[in-house]
């Protein structure tokens, strides 16, 4: 019993309403909607955040003459911008409403180890903040503060820490909360959640390993591992395509269930699913080479293969997991019966575009097409991660109902996903389009702005900009709901008739 | 008449503790297979010069005059066959529901680790190199410093279980069984360390 409860004779317990009290309770929150809902309102401030830089990017490299921040801070507004769209928002969210919602799939009343979830969300939190500082303060990748590239260090290993932690959780509540049923009869949603849940664990800590030499050499030697203008190529494979795909899963779950929930019947080729899904797992591999597997065309065929063998295994086998998932949705769909719903075309959209960037990602390290090192691959990153925030909106109301009592409307939701969806193009496809033009990455100089490029550039500020107002939009409307008398929970009728 | 047939109990929760402590066993043994593949990846890659002879190549690696304490590595490595022996020990007697052996047996293992960092100190003191010099002192220490840390991880488990079997949860045999697990875990990846890093050098 915490500080803040106190028993009556009668055995109730009576929570003080004082306001030290209300935030003694959230610091020593230790239930899965409590930290889900945190880790969710947390990447929200960092999409908030991304969004921002996005906006500030778009229109620093609209014009190459002109310029809105310091050119020496160039690097490190990337670098952050690269932060706050992976472990700002991706990783955070999924994780975030994985534990909101996962109990609740599988009848569990709470998640297992939820201090350790506790303390994921702290260390995240502190992590992330410290991250922020010490950019602020001129550190991060390519910073010129000794004290804040070592305080960036610290902050990122913290950030990975708090992710593992509630990776673990998550992965035990699914392992050991199933209710005496086999993984393959658990709902799709937690399924995919402890395939995403258990790469975490297993790829993170390897960055965690690096960071630790990147920091005993930089704060001693700074012989081995290059420096502050270094730290991007040795962390750089935990930002980008495939291991991107590991952090934003769930999503596929999201749409698996939702896709079955719509239809009102079962999934056709449920085996086929989970195969999908765990597909999404070979991307753990990714930690072991650590970096982009380019396929050239060799002078010979055994050269050739040499090449496409590892550029498939990190670049194609990936895609079958977003695609095959897709496409059995749409049989469950065929199957049923449907009735549209919001959480369907938020997840159906997200996890397109979650697809999307994966094939641009795909196609980047396509040797002939040279787009490794231009603005091609920011593009497919957005496009995951914008995705994974559509997929979150479509898992917030498709488990709403369940969690919290309240359902949210269909139509808000629905158009709400096709505003995201516009503004995940809009803030992306312009970058595909600019990097087979040859715009450079991580650069507001060294190209042509005249013409297509500089429309594309603005125009991927309009895109952020307009995902920054629908996330706020769809916090309106989720406190909205919650604060509505009856919203009935059309999923909970269609249960109990 | 037959006697009406009894319905099914509950199917057996999956021991939470034990599959959280793998899952941290995992993580931590990926943590070191990072930074050994990292090891493994810098020392493949160290320059090589000809020497004075003008013949023959060195690697600049590991300096010709820094030995490794072996002794000091060897007796870390059996140290925790030990180690393991003893959390094995303390699960089954905590299984014979033998209070007593189950706290000598966990104690034990709570030394024995306090006896590896012990010697990992030693090993740092009589071996004749400092940190700011080069790569392969930054790396030495680095994953030398890490497995000291994980020891000490597996040590913190070793005594929150005592304390539990002393309060009297002798009947929770998953942690302990949870706490000989990490501990074959860490023994593994010292194995590991071992090889590569005072073995092979």
């Amino acid at each position: 019993m915490t500080a803040t409860q106190a028993q009556s004779a009668t055995g109730s317990v009576a929570v003080s309403t004082s306001p030290l009290g209300a935030v003694a309770r959230w610091v020593t929150l230790a239930d899965h909607v409590r930290i889900g809902m945190s880790l969710a309102l947390g990447a929200a401030l960092w999409l908030a955040i991304a969004a921002v830089v996005g906006v500030v990017l778009g229109v620093e490299r609209f014009d190459v003459g002109a310029s809105v921040v310091n050119a020496d801070a160039h690097i490190q507004l990337f670098s952050v911008h690269q932060f706050a769209l992976v472990f700002g928002v991706a990783a955070p969210l999924m994780l975030g409403i994985a534990l909101w919602s996962v109990p609740s799939q599988l009848h569990a009343s709470n998640i297992s180890l939820p201090r350790l979830a506790a303390f994921g969300w702290w260390a995240w939190l502190a992590g992330s903040i410290t991250v922020l500082v010490s950019y602020l303060g001129n550190g991060g990748p390519g910073g010129g503060s000794e004290r804040y590239v070592e305080t960036y260090l610290l902050g990122l290993g913290l950030v990975m820490l708090g992710l593992v932690a509630l990776a673990i959780s998550l992965a035990t509540t699914v392992l050991t909360r199933r209710n005496g049923l086999p993984l393959s009869a658990i709902s799709l949603g937690a399924f995919s959640a402890v395939v995403g849940a258990l790469g975490m664990v297993l790829t993170l800590p390897v960055a965690i390993g690096t960071i630790i030499y990147l920091w005993v050499d930089y704060t001693n030697a700074r012989v081995a591992f290059g420096g502050a203008g270094l730290i991007d190529s040795w962390l750089g494979w935990t930002m980008r395509e495939p291991q991107t795909l590991l952090y934003v899963a769930p999503a596929l779950g999201v749409l698996g269930d939702a896709a079955v929930r719509t239809a009102k019947s079962r999934q056709p080729l449920r085996g086929v699913m989970l195969t999908a899904m765990g597909i999404a797992a070979t991307v753990i591999l990714s930690s072991v080479t650590q970096q982009a597997h380019v396929f050239t065309v060799g002078t010979s065929p055994s050269e050739t293969l040499a090449s496409f063998v590892p550029y498939a295994l990190f670049n194609a086998v990936p895609l079958l997991s977003p695609v095959v998932v897709i496409l059995l949705s749409l049989l469950a769909l065929k199957a049923g019966t449907p009735s549209l719903s919001g959480a369907f075309v938020a997840a159906f959209l997200g996890v397109g575009m979650i697809f999307t960037g994966l094939v641009g990602s795909a196609a980047m390290h396509l040797d002939v097409l040279d787009l490794v090192g231009t603005v091609f691959g920011e593009a497919a990153l957005v496009y995951v991660v914008y995705g994974a925030v559509l997929a979150s909106i479509g898992a917030v109301a498709l488990h709403a109902g369940a969690v919290t009592g309240k359902a949210l409307p269909d139509l808000p939701v629905t158009l709400l996903a096709l505003l995201g969806v516009a503004a995940t193009v809009l803030a992306s496809l312009p970058h595909y389009i600019a990097g087979l033009l040859d715009q450079p990455r991580a650069a507001a100089v060294g190209y042509d702005d005249s013409g297509i490029v500089g429309i594309a550039n603005i125009a991927t500020s309009l895109g952020h900009a307009l995902m920054l107002l629908v996330l706020i939009a769809f916090i309106g409307l989720f406190v909205s709901s919650r604060r509505s008398a009856a919203i009935a929970d059309r999923y909970r009728v269609e249960a109990s008739a | 008449m037959t006697a009406p047939a009894l319905t099914a109990g509950p199917a057996r929760r999956t021991s939470t503790v034990l599959v959280a402590s793998a899952l941290v066993a995992a993580g931590a043994a990926a943590l070191m297979g990072g930074m050994l593949a990292m090891w493994l990846q810098f020392r493949a890659n160290a320059p090589t010069r000809v020497a004075s002879d003008g013949v023959s190549l060195i690697k600049d690696w590991l300096k010709k005059d820094v030995a490794i304490p072996e002794v000091a590595s060897n007796t870390m490595m059996f140290t925790f066959v030990i180690a393991c022996v003893m959390a094995q020990w303390a699960v089954y007697s905590a299984r014979r529901g033998d209070k007593s052996h189950t706290t000598l047996a966990l104690a034990v293992t709570l030394f024995t680790g306090l006896a590896i960092l012990n010697a990992q100190v030693a090993l740092w003191m009589q071996i004749d190199i400092v940190l700011r010099n080069d790569a392969y002192e930054t790396m030495f220490y680095t994953v030398t410093g890490t497995m000291f840390a994980i020891v000490a991880s597996a040590m913190v488990y070793s005594l929150v279980a005592m304390f539990r079997v002393l309060a009297g949860r002798t009947g929770d045999h998953d942690v302990l069984t949870g706490h000989a697990l990490y501990w074959y875990a860490v023994s593994g990846m010292f194995a590991a360390m071992w090889f590569v890093v005072y073995v092979q050098k």
